[in-house]
């Protein structure tokens, strides 16, 4: 009874105090409370961004002339900051599949707890810190190519993102040079048939209690030795989830999975140079019926050039991409015009070729896969 | 093993906590050295006047995360860029 009559005097007080301020602001002129509103603004512990990219295009296969607008894709990435704390982040994926019905996908929502100058903490779904593209590269505004090079795409030899909890920062500089970790533990990916027949790594960490298997632990470690370069290794370990065990169809198996990283960035004046590596092992199947395991394996090396005078960037492109079943390999040429550094215009063409077993005579073949793409990107 | 990894993790946390003695003031220098060496290796450049003062400092955050690096690096490249914003474009 005491607390609620404290309680009360303490309410009818701010009562009184607020009306006062109130009656304050009311007699100011309208110019200075519009000021004070933005300085509060400004100065507000919590907050929200919008940032993102998008991007359109058209591609055209030379041997099976199936010229489209295909590349449409608009990426939304959401920002919710808490002072210094917390950062939230969160991007969704829109793009259009071929026939014609919207694709969404949740490329990453997590939250990033700063715990101190050289460590935060992430949790939820964050992209795979396993070598560069698929977490720095891949959005439109940013790769200088209109597509990702061959097995850096979704399904590839490259690993998305994961489900889990990773531990990241920058560390105290060692003889005046800057170096960066991750470390990570998630939620173990699944190999999969698709519609099609192709063996599927799902790179993507899925919920479903590890299916039965052990997390994956992984890392990165780069070094920055000189101004505008970094060298990074990174690696993973821990079981895959096999959902195809074909003497039981209804029994999961763990097999043995690791994966391998390396990667080089360096930007020099107006030259931009990238190259990586990345292998993902997957151990041999105790089902003798099993999915042949084996080394998924892709890497690209590219070197652009911006011309400032006439806001153009040549960009040459070189990648390969191997799995048990298949080889790619691919050259492709690009040229960009610069609207400004944020938006940007591509055309490039793609010299490949892709070797799999034919469907009826198990034989290998090679078809060509040269391509014409053009895109406008711009990040925001 | 857990409990191993659990000590380990907290000790770790301990120690860079103790070793990063709190310093509040941002070095400009530092921010723009930082920010030459760091801010073009991924994307081309994004230049102060792009965003809002209050945009700046959540993408910073977000490139705090991405660039690994340190919150006194992030602290000195944002007040770099709001300096070079505020004498570049007249904004704040
Ligand atoms: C390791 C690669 C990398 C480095 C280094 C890097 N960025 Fe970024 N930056 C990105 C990516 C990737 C995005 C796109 C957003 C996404 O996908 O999360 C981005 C987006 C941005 C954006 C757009 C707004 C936003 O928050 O998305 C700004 C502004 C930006 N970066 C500024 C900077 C500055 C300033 C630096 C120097 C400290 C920097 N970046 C260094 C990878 C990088």
């Amino acid at each position: 009874m005491k607390y609620l009559a404290q309680h009360s005097k303490v309410l009818m007080h701010s009562v009184i105090l607020s009306s006062m301020l109130a009656t304050m602001a009311s007699a100011d002129n309208g110019e200075d409370v519009t000021v004070l509103q933005v300085a509060q603004e400004q100065n507000a512990l919590s907050g929200f961004q919008l940032a993102g990219y998008a991007s359109f295009g058209y591609s055209n296969t030379k041997d099976v002339h199936d010229g489209s607008f295909d590349l449409v894709n608009f990426s939304p990435i959401f920002h919710y900051g808490y002072s210094d704390i917390l950062q939230f982040e969160g991007e969704v994926e829109f793009s259009i599949a071929a026939d014609g019905e919207t694709e969404i996908d949740m490329e990453y929502a997590a939250a990033n707890l700063f715990l101190n100058n050289y460590m935060s903490l992430t949790l939820g779904k964050f992209m795979s810190p396993i070598g560069q593209f698929r977490q720095n590269f891949h959005p439109s505004w940013i790769n200088k190519m209109p597509d990702a090079p061959v097995g850096f795409g979704h399904g590839g030899a490259a690993l998305s993102s994961n489900v889990g909890a990773a531990l990241r920062g920058g560390l105290p500089k060692v003889l005046g040079i800057r170096h960066n970790y991750v470390v990570y533990v998630s939620n173990a990916y699944t190999l999969e048939v698709a519609p099609d027949g192709d063996v599927d790594i799902v790179a993507e960490g899925s919920t479903a209690n590890n299916n039965g298997t052990a997390p994956t632990f992984g890392g990165r470690y780069a070094i920055d030795p000189i101004g505008g370069m970094e060298i990074g290794i990174s690696g993973a370990y821990g079981k895959i989830a096999d959902l195809n065990s074909s003497s039981n169809p209804d029994k999961i198996t763990a097999r043995d999975y690791n994966v391998l990283g390396a990667d080089l960035t360096y930007h020099i004046g107006n030259f931009d140079l990238r190259g990586e590596y990345v292998e993902q092992n997957i151990g041999e199947s105790t089902d003798p019926l099993g999915i042949e395991g084996g080394k998924w394996q892709a890497a690209y090396a590219q070197v652009a050039y911006q011309i400032d005078m006439l806001h153009l960037e040549p960009v040459l492109r070189y990648g390969f991409y191997k799995n048990p079943e298949l080889e790619q390999k691919q050259t492709a040429l690009g040229l960009n015009y610069l609207f400004s550094n944020n938006i940007i215009a591509k055309m490039a063409y793609e010299f490949g070729n892709r070797t799999s077993p034919d469907e009826d005579t198990g034989v290998d073949t090679t078809i060509k896969t040269d391509k014409f793409l053009a895109q406008l990107a711009f990040g925001f | 093993m857990k409990t191993l990894l659990k000590t380990t993790l907290i000790t770790l946390v301990f120690c860079l906590n103790t070793l990063h003695a709190e310093e509040n003031k941002a070095d400009v220098m530092n921010g723009a050295q930082v920010w030459t060496d760091v801010c073009m290796r991924c994307h081309n450049l994004r230049q102060p006047a792009d965003l809002s003062t209050r945009a700046w400092k959540f993408s910073m955050n977000h490139m705090r995360i991405r660039a690994g690096l340190t919150a006194d690096e992030t602290r000195d490249i944002q007040a770099f860029i709001l300096q070079s914003k505020s004498t570049v474009d007249g904004t704040q």
